[in-house]
């Protein structure tokens, strides 16, 4: 596995995190709202990327911090390591028992930066198509495609998420392009 | 909308491809770790130029944050929980391990006293 030095900034908010968990343990349940604010964002990505739904990523979300709650004093080492880690098997068995349905992006709601009829409608089908490609892919490569192409985030910074390798993560996230291109490059290459 | 959704677990198909797959610079130039000038081939180009509208909607999808009302709910949500620490909260008491050298020697004693009697 490659390993770096953890940079200051991770330190310091690792350390920011214990100060809260201890809040949190001694009573003080506002505290923990400091958590959520912190960490939703990037564990919502995540849900809504592996589960295409933002449905199901609001309740895996809220779910997920539940249990972070309740167990708050079984965290070793870093949180948001910890309750990504909750956000992702959570996903994976949503996933795992889901299957037959397929919900999809097109209840979302959030203002688009396209300026154009014509343009909106391509990156709907677009993303429609995308989103079903994803969905051809196994887990384990659509979590690695997701959290590097979605996420943005570091081959590292996936590693220590994951508990894998950076050489094994390269490998998934390499498959994943693979197969994706091959879905889409019918209709769009 | 409901659709059949793929079965991802089941065993990969063998892939019909329309263009080449992405050359090893092109999956290093997704990585960042080449710049695009770096594409030789027309492949290679046309490729990167469909990577590029998949990213584009890749980062759509990153600028998307959770809904006001998400994080609100959660807490709300933890209203009747409590956090619990990791140990049991209804034990009064701990054993220190001094506690626990002087119980060994209070059971061998017993044990040997025991002993003493049944072999008189």
């Amino acid at each position: 596995m490659t390993t770096s030095a953890p940079s200051v900034e991770l330190v310091d908010q690792a350390d920011a995190d214990q100060e809260i968990i201890t809040r949190v343990l001694a009573g003080s349940k506002d505290a923990f709202g400091l958590l959520i604010q912190r960490y939703s964002d990037p564990l919502y990505r995540h849900a809504l990327g592996m589960t295409g739904s933002p449905d199901v990523a609001e309740d895996i979300l809220q779910a997920s911090f539940i249990k972070a709650y309740q167990h708050l004093g079984e965290v070793r080492g870093r949180f948001d390591a910890w309750v990504f880690r909750i956000v992702a098997n959570s996903c994976k068995d949503w996933l795992k028992n889901i299957r037959r349905t397929h919900v999809s992006y097109e209840e979302d709601d959030q203002p688009s930066s396209f300026s154009t009829p014509e343009e909106e409608m391509d990156r709907n089908e677009l993303r429609t198509d995308l989103e079903y490609a994803l969905a051809r892919l196994p887990e384990s490569l659509r979590e690695a495609f997701v959290m590097k192409h979605v996420e943005g985030r570091s081959y590292e910074e996936m590693a220590v998420l994951l508990e894998t390798t950076v050489g094994a993560l390269k490998m998934r996230v390499h498959r994943a392009r693979e197969s994706l291109q091959a879905l889409l490059e019918e209709k769009y290459a | 909308m409901t659709d059949e959704m793929p079965d991802a677990s089941a065993p990969e198909k063998p892939i019909h491809r329309k263009t080449p797959p992405a050359t090893p610079m092109v999956q290093a130039w997704l990585d960042g770790e080449e710049t695009r000038d770096h594409l030789a081939t027309d492949d290679e180009q046309e490729t990167a130029e469909l990577w590029t509208r998949i990213n584009s909607e890749a980062a759509q999808l990153r600028r998307r944050n959770t809904p006001i009302h998400v994080q609100s709910r959660i807490l709300n949500s933890l209203t009747d929980l409590t956090a619990l620490p990791d140990e049991p909260v209804a034990a009064g008491f701990k054993l220190s391990t001094p506690m626990m050298v002087a119980g060994g020697v209070v059971i061998l004693a017993i044990g040997a006293l025991l002993g003493f009697m049944l072999v008189r």
